[in-house]
Order: structure tokens, then sequence, then C-alpha cells
């Protein structure tokens, strides 16, 4: 057995030469911290998305042609739908495991955009998106930005009353933008609202143009994490010029693939138990009908919920008008996007000290600025969040819904500054306690490929990059450090 | 109740605080005969003297508390008293809201029979035949209709000025075709050129069957719509994902 | 002058003809596209533009460019140790026997090698923007031409009012109270021409000067389109007589021409003025007066 492997290997690596770079790559070293995997769980939930989303296209039909539904859900026999509503509905309730599937995929679209953002997160209270690694900020910001408008996609797709409501206020959106508005719109969607090619344009900017966008750019992300290696926390014996941690083989890889089974695990059982988008319950999209407690799937909440709290400012003057619309429509996008994207840059500029590299990271309570100025962003953005659910909070807790909004409109410009202010403090307060000093032993891999263990007192602070090896035992010498 | 349990249970094992408002949208359904017009108008001035006169007047002829109820018909009357929200709680709230009747349906009907004595107009207690009712007719009419406040699933929904659309679930057949009706409160009515007897019974029907909405994908997380689903990935789904990271990886 | 040099020069020349012709083609393309397109000049013009720029940059690379050959080791690739490599590679260069190209040509000079002829740069800059803006164009199919397509609905004079049912709506079946969905005869479910039909008393109505006979009897006509987003208005409150959009919270004051009284609408819903016909049924007296629904630029 061992000895067909071992011919098997030796046939590949005659013609193909890649025993070295596998051999470099299967000893690459990632560090361990838990928090380093968030960005796993989204590139699994986006793997669950691909695999489950094939199997949907098999039985959708991108279609806004009219039938009259004959299927198995008794309350809408003989109701006039459109092929792309019918053909869900009986991939819901006809095909086999097609429900689970459905629902698994919209439970990864869900889980998928909450890990890119609490990834996101990670990325910024701990200072990763510093120099060297301000290319792969904006990759992985295009990638949440690509994510969120495929699931907007997705979720228009069925052509049921909910979404419909969704594309109507897209098509207001679009609309809105000053100048040209008219003809975004129209191009976009094919003519007035509720063009006919409107389902088949998203179905294939779904399926094809912005999943491969995504595949594309994730492959980029994690060819520079790979190239630039991953940053770690200080800590004993590690240094700006090091990684420690565990090997690509065997254990990382075995808990990495492990953990996709977990993450699949999660989006089944919730797609078996909790159902999600019911759109044998909202009935086909008729332009005239509307549902209370219309929302957007969670992480377009924060737009809907400015669209709610923005105030009907439309300027009218010399022959046009700038809706309302567009200013939380249009502008605090494209400027919560601007800043997003540019904060690396931004915060370079400022701190002045971004000269050289960083592959340590920071804890959040030792930049008390940063930290404090993204809680009062995060505040900000979850306000808006809530602010879209006025209306179930005010049926759910029996209050005003107007007086919901107005103290929400207070909440939106007190809130997030208050939230910075403290955090600030606090931060203040911890990067002042004395820091406790980890003793266990760490395996550390030298610059010149040796691993090593010591103690975490012994191995010096290894905080300035300044390697020590003093203290430290030799445990047998590794591969050459990887070719780049 | 069993499969409704479980899913609560699952759902409180999966989302947590969320079940609360799952618990909060759903109050037991109590049904509640409907009324039949053969009261005893004595009893019933007896009953109205001395539990509506104080708002409505002696003769209904209405007071500055409470509105004139001449001519408000029947259905207007069995609504009103037999959903509890008549007579009202003292202390100031927004709107009348339902809670158990304070009459029993015999007190009721004394009630209907006196106060139709007085004035016989208004609409009568609609008469349902819903044997034969069309069920996706009257999902399109729901939906055009009464979703808009009532919501798609009917679990109710805000209105401006600290008002409510109630959800439907408690309410039994013929309170749902009395309300469609009369529009009591701050609701539209539907009369009988808007809604035909036979749409009528559509309505109620689809109504009915919304109080056991087709879950097949599992526990309905309080027909909500997409703000419980987005608590529910959060906090069950990423959450335990989470959970997961801070096992495999390294704390420190 | 050598003869090489002659002839670098006439091929430059020909290379700047061909990028010349291409832009001029990509262009004409646009402009066939503008004039209605035309299937065989479509093909044709971008045949021409694509092999024109083709044989432009073939014809650079193989007669303006360092010709080679260059030589390069082949490795077994069981032989290739990465642990090696990079010291073997540090031998090669400080050795110089890393620079195989004649001259110790590398990237840099093969981009100066390109960048010694400016003009025909600019010009393969010119006539790759020519083609890049052409294949813009047909961007312009995707949707018709927005017109004044926004101003109208197919609410015209004498319009009959039909329900969702096809139902027609006669004078005074509603009854004060009563809220109905409606739209012109023949125009069942059109998205811009939903209207919702209102029932109030007469004496409540504040009726706006020039509207005064809009609303016979009290019924009330106003577009279901909220001017704020575009969600339909659906829900009618009565007691306050106040429409409310379940989407945003924007609230309309019925009695005082759907006025918005709260959220983020900022413009009354527009108003369908109404008539009696002789049959006794509601009908319209023309289209909206104003473009309904949300904002856009080109309305004023």
């Amino acid at each position: 057995m061992t000895r067909t492997i071992k011919r098997a290997n030796r046939w590949f690596d005659d013609r193909l030469g890649a025993s070295g770079f596998v051999r470099t790559a299967l000893n690459k070293v990632f560090p361990d911290h838990w928090s380093f995997m968030l960005g796993e769980i989204a590139l699994y939930s986006f793997l669950l998305l691909v695999l489950t989303g094939i199997y949907l296209t098999f039985f959708f039909q991108p279609s806004l042609k009219e039938v009259v539904y004959d299927g198995a859900y008794a309350p809408l026999k003989g109701v006039e739908m459109s092929q792309a509503y019918e053909s869900t509905l009986r991939l819901s309730y006809e095909v086999r495991a097609g429900m689970v599937m459905r629902q698994m995929h919209h439970w990864a679209a869900i889980i998928f955009l909450a890990a890119i953002v609490v990834h996101v997160g990670r990325v910024f209270f701990t200072g990763a998106f510093r120099r060297p690694r301000e290319l792969n900020w904006i990759v992985g910001c295009s990638l949440l930005v690509l994510a969120m408008a495929n699931g907007f996609a997705g979720y228009s797709l069925p052509d049921d009353q909910l979404s419909g409501t969704g594309l109507r206020i897209a098509y207001s959106i679009a609309l809105s933008i000053p100048l040209g508005g008219t003809w975004v719109a129209y191009l976009l969607f094919g003519g007035e609202f509720p063009a006919e090619s409107i389902i088949s344009r998203l179905f294939v900017i779904h399926v094809l143009l912005l999943p491969l966008a995504i595949l594309g750019l994730l492959g980029v992300h994690m060819a520079i994490v790979w190239r630039q290696k991953h940053t770690q926390f200080r800590g004993p014996g590690k240094t700006e010029d090091n990684v420690v941690g565990s090997r690509l083989w065997p254990s990382y890889a075995l808990k990495s693939v492990g953990f996709f089974f977990l993450v699949s695990a999660v989006t089944a059982l919730l797609g078996g138990l909790a159902q999600v988008n019911p759109i044998w319950l909202y009935g086909p999209f008729r332009a005239a009908d509307v549902s209370a407690a219309s929302q957007p799937d969670w992480y377009v909440g924060w737009l809907d919920g400015a669209l709610r709290l923005f105030p009907g400012w439309e300027i009218r003057a010399f022959g046009h008008t700038i809706p309302a619309v567009f200013f939380p429509g249009v502008l605090l996008p494209t400027v919560s996007f601007g800043l997003l994207f540019g904060w690396p840059f931004i915060e370079a500029r400022f701190t002045k000290e971004d000269v050289r590299d960083h592959h340590l990271l920071d804890r959040p309570r030792e930049r008390p600025l940063r930290t404090g100025i993204g809680t009062g962003v995060i505040t900000f953005y979850v306000v808006l969040f809530f602010a879209a659910a006025t209306d179930v909070l005010a049926t759910v807790f029996d209050v005003s819904v107007t007086g919901l909004l107005v103290a929400f409109r207070v909440a939106l410009l007190c809130l997030p500054p208050v939230v910075a202010f403290v955090t600030y403090r606090l931060c203040k307060e911890a990067a002042a306690l004395p820091d406790e000093e980890d003793a266990a032993p760490v395996v550390v891999r030298t610059a010149s490929g040796a691993y090593v263990t010591g103690h975490g007192h012994q191995a010096g602070n290894g905080g300035d990059g300044t390697p020590r090896a003093d203290g430290l035992d030799e445990i047998g010498s590794g591969p050459r450090p990887d070719a780049h | 109740m069993t499969r409704r349990s479980a899913a609560l249970l699952v759902l409180l094992v999966l989302g947590g605080p969320f079940s609360v408002l799952v618990t909060m949208l759903h109050p037991a359904a109590a049904g509640q005969p409907a009324g039949t017009a053969d009261g005893d108008v004595e009893q019933g001035r007896a009953l109205f003297t001395t539990g509506c006169s104080s708002c409505h007047g002696l003769r209904a002829e209405g007071t500055r508390r409470g509105p004139s109820l001449l001519g408000v018909g029947a259905a207007s009357v069995d609504f009103w008293v037999s959903t509890g929200r008549m007579p009202l709680k003292t202390g100031g709230a927004r709107q009348a809201v339902r809670k158990p009747p304070a009459y029993q349906r015999d007190d009721i009907d004394d009630l209907i029979a006196y106060v139709t004595s007085l004035d016989p107009d208004g609409p009568p207690i609609p008469e349902l035949d819903l044997a034969r009712a069309d069920l996706a007719e009257g999902g399109e009419l729901f939906r055009a209709n009464c979703a808009a406040c009532h919501g798609a699933v009917g679990i109710g929904g805000a209105l401006a000025s600290g008002r409510l659309a109630p959800p439907l679930r408690p309410a039994s057949a013929a309170q749902v075709a009395e309300a469609v009706r009369i529009g009591p409160g701050t609701m539209p009515n539907f009369g009988p050129d808007t809604f035909s007897q036979d749409q009528l019974e559509a309505v109620v029907t689809y109504v009915e069957s919304l109080d056991h909405p087709d879950d097949r994908g599992g526990s309905g997380l309080g027909h909500a719509g997409p703000i419980p689903e987005g608590f529910v990935g959060w906090l069950a789904g990423l959450g335990a994902l989470l959970l997961a990271c801070y096992w495999i990886g390294d704390r420190e | 002058m050598s003869d090489t040099s002659r002839d670098e020069r006439r091929t430059e020349r020909a290379i700047a003809v061909a990028l010349v012709l291409s832009a001029i083609t990509a262009l004409g393309l646009a402009v066939t596209y503008a004039t209605g397109g035309q299937v065989q000049l479509e093909g044709f013009l971008l045949g021409l533009s694509l092999g024109t720029m083709g044989w432009a940059l073939c014809a650079w690379g193989k007669h303006l460019l360092p010709p080679g050959p260059f030589v390069q080791q082949r490795q077994h690739p069981a032989e290739a140790d990465p642990e090696q490599e990079p010291v073997s590679r540090l031998v090669d260069e400080a050795t110089g026997e890393a620079s195989t190209l004649p001259g110790g040509g590398t990237d840099t000079e093969g981009l100066d090698a390109v960048g010694r002829r400016p003009f025909l740069v600019k010009l393969l800059v010119g006539a790759a923007g020519a083609l890049g803006v052409a294949a813009l164009f047909p961007i312009r199919s995707l949707g018709p031409d927005p017109g004044r397509t926004l101003f109208r609905t197919s609410w015209r004079k004498g319009a009959r009012l039909v329900t969702e049912e096809g139902r027609l709506v006669r004078a005074g079946e509603l009854e004060v109270g009563s809220v109905l969905t409606v739209f012109p005869e023949g125009h069942i479910g059109e998205a811009d021409a939903q209207t919702l039909l209102i029932r109030a008393t007469e004496d409540d109505l504040r009726t706006r000067p020039g509207r005064e006979d809009w609303a016979p009897r009290g019924q009330v006509a106003y577009s279901k389109v909220c001017t704020h987003a575009g969600c339909p208005v659906g829900l009618y409150q009565v007691e306050s007589r106040r429409l409310l959009c379940p989407c945003h919270q924007s609230l309309f004051d019925v009695i005082d021409g759907a006025r918005p009284v709260f959220g983020p609408a900022s413009r009354s819903l527009p108003q369908l003025a109404l008539d009696v016909d002789d049959d006794g049924y509601l009908i319209a007296r023309g289209d909206y007066d104003e473009a309904i629904g949300p904002g856009f630029w080109e309305r004023p």
C-alpha cells in the first residue's frame, strides 16, 4: 500500500516536479488563534452556497412568464404566478431534498455575510490591514460588496411578494441617482418597473457573473495571504520575522477540513429545522400588494433602516429633483464603502507610523482610538439595522412605530459617539493594566527554519521584532524557509 | 400541539432570546362559538345598563366617553364583546385590545338583541358556509387587502399613532368575518359591494388556515420575516460556529 | 540610412496606419450602432477593427522588437530542488549566467523597447480606447429610452375604474371608511397605474384649489405608489384617515390631499381626478397631472 502511494508519487513528481512546492506548502506554518478562522467560515459557506446553488439551478426557471399553479401547495392552487415563483414552489414542495437545499442555500448566505462582517471586524480591530496588507484589505472589502450584491440578487429571484417589494425599492434607489438615474434604472431593469427581463438578468448575475467574480477574488485573497503569510498576535517567541503556529500538514489541514464539516453541519441543521423565507406564505408578486413587515435580509437591513430614518429632504430646483432616497440609498453606501476601502490609507495618513511592515497584530485595547472609532461605526450600522425592524419591534413590544422612529433618529446621532468614547476610555484603562506573561511552552520555527521549543517567560517579550533564540531548545532542523 | 412545542424547543436551543419574540407573537387561540341573534331584549337591557351605559349612554345614544351604538348592527356588537375588547379596561390604553370576553355567549346574544332592538340597521352577523369556500381566492384577496396591515401570515403589524393591527390567529371565523364587514377601530370596512359573500367566505377560510401555516421548512420563527431569520442566522448559525472556532483554535 | 532602419520606418508607418484604421472602424461601429445597427456592417467593422489591431501588435512584436533567440535552461522536474534553487539562482545572477538575453536585456528593457516608439504607443492607446468605447455601445440595448414614460400612466380620460378582480366600480358602492385598489379598465395589475379609492365624508375633505370636482361624493383617489421609495401605500387607518406605507412608514393625510405628515416621504400622493359616467360607474377625468411615485432627476 505504502509502496503504491510512493510509486504514484514518484510518477507525478517525474512529470510535474511538484514535490518541492508541495513539501513547502505542507510545512507552511499558520498561526493558531481562534479568531483567524473567521474567514474560513465565510469560505466554507461560499463553498456550500455553490454546491446547494448548483442543485437549485437544476429546477429553478428564471422567467416571468405567467402560469397557473397546479402543484402540491393547496392555498395557491389555481393562482396565476410567474414561472420563477412556480418553479421555486415546485422545488420546495415536489422535488425531494429541494426544500432542505433551498433553505441551506439561504442560511448559508446569511452566515456567509455574517462571517465576512465578523472577519472584517477582526482584521480591523487587530490592525491586520496595515502595510503590507492594504491590498488584501481592498480585495476583502470587494468580496463583502460582491457578497452583499449577490445575496440581494438571490433574495430577489423567486419573484414572491417580499422580493418584489425589495426590487421595487432597489429600482427607486436607482431612479434617484442624479443626472443618469432614470437611464441606470431602465438599463438595469430593461424598462419601467416591473420590467419583463429583470428576473432572467438577475439569474445570470446571481449564478454566473457575481459567483465568478467572488471565486476569482477569493483566489487572489488567499494567494496574498499565502504569499504574505498570516499575521500573528504578540507572544513568546513571536516576532515580526517569524510565524508561530501549526503546520498546514497535518494538524491545520485536518482541523480546517473538520471545520468545513462543522460549517456544513450547522447550515444543514438550520436548513432542516428553521424555516427561512417561506415564499409560499408570502404569495406571488403583485405590484399593488404589500405585506406588513417587509424587510430585506439582514445584510441589507442597514440600508432599509437608513431609508426609514432619513428625513424627507427632497431637493427640487431648476426643473430637476434630487430625491430624498438618494442620500440614504446611494450616498450613504458610497461613503460607507469609500471609508471602509480607504481605511488603511486613512489610518496610515494620520498615525504616520506606517513606514514599516506589520506582521504582529495589535490587541484592540492597545489602539484606543481605532477601537473606539470601530465600535462607534459598528454602533451606527447596528442602529440602522434595528431601524429597519421598527415595525416588527413596535408589534412585538407594543410601542408606537412613529415614536420608535424618532427615538432611532436620536439614537443614530447620539449612540455612536457615546459608544466610541466609552470604548476609548475602557481601552485606555485596560492598556494601563500590567500584561500577564504567558508561561506555556511553545514550538517556534526560527528564521533559519529550525523548530525550537521554549517557555514564554524565557522567550522574552518577542514583541518588537527582536527574535531571541536564547533559552530555546532546538528540536531538529526543518526544511528551509519558504522560497519567497 | 406537540409539533409546535417541539418546534419551540428547537427554537429555544437555536434562537435563544428570539424565542421570547415568537411566544409574544403567538398568543393561544381562543375559539368562540359564533353568535345567534335569538337573545332576550330585556335581559340585554339590564346587562347593557350595568356594563355599557356609562360610556355609550342608557339608550346607546353615545356620550362624550363613547360613541353611539345606534345602527352599528349585530356584527359590531358581537365582534367587540366576544373578542373581549368591550367593555374597555379602565386606564388609558391606546386601543381596545383582545382579552378574555367578559360575557358568556348567552349574555352577548342578549346584548345584541337589545342594541339591535333600538335600531335594526347595520350589518348583521355574517352567516358563513366555509365548506365550499375557495381557499386560493381567499389567499389572493387576503394578500391584496389584509396583508398590508396584518402581515402576509397574519401575525399583526404596527400602524401609525401607536395603533396595532392585531394578530389574526386568536380570532374565530365569525369574528374575522365581522371585522371584515364592520371595520372595527381603525380598520377599513369591506361591505357586501366590495367583498361578495363568496369572497368573504374565501378570505375567512384563508385566515383560518393561517392558524396553522404550512411550516414544512421547520420552525416558523414567528413568521415575522427576515428580521428573526437574521437573528437566528447570527445567534444560532454564526454563534455556534464561533464557539467551534474558539474550541478548535488557540485562545492566546 | 541603412536598409534595416528604412524597413523599420516602413513597418512603423504600416502599423500606424493599421492602428488608425482600427480606431476609425471602431468609431464606425459605434456610429453603426447608434444609427440603428446593421448585422453585416457590424460584423465587418468589428472584424476590421480587431483584425487591424491584432495585425499591428503582431507586426510590432515581429519586426520592431529585439528578435532573439533567447536561451533558457530546462531542468528535469524531479531535480528541481527547492532548497537549492534560490541559492543557485543567486550564484547564477552573481556570475551573470542568469541573464541569457543578448545585451543583458531585462523586463524593464523590454518595456523600453516598446516605449522607444511613443507615437505608436499613443496610436495604440487611441485605438484601444476607440474599441473600448465601441464595446460600451451595446449596453444601450439593455433598456428602452426612459423618455417621458415616467410621467405617464395608463389612466385616460373616461377610463373606468376596475378592481384587482376586474369588477367595475359603481359610484357610491364604497361605504364611508372603505378603501379599494383600482386600475384603469384593461390595465389590471399595472405597477404605475395602481390607485387607491377611498370613501371619505365630503365635508371632511380639505379640497385643494382646482380639484373641487375631483372627488364625487367624497370618493377620492390617490396614486398607491409611495412618493418615497415606491412601495404600495397599503395601510389605511380609518380613524385618523391616514395612509401608512408599510416599507418605510411614511404617513399621508387622506383628508388633506394625501400630504406627507410623518416619515421619509416629502411629496403628497398624486390625486386622480374622478367623475361618474352615465351608467353610474366611476371614471377618470384623465391621467395624473404629475409623475407618480418616487422622485427622479428629470422630475420638475
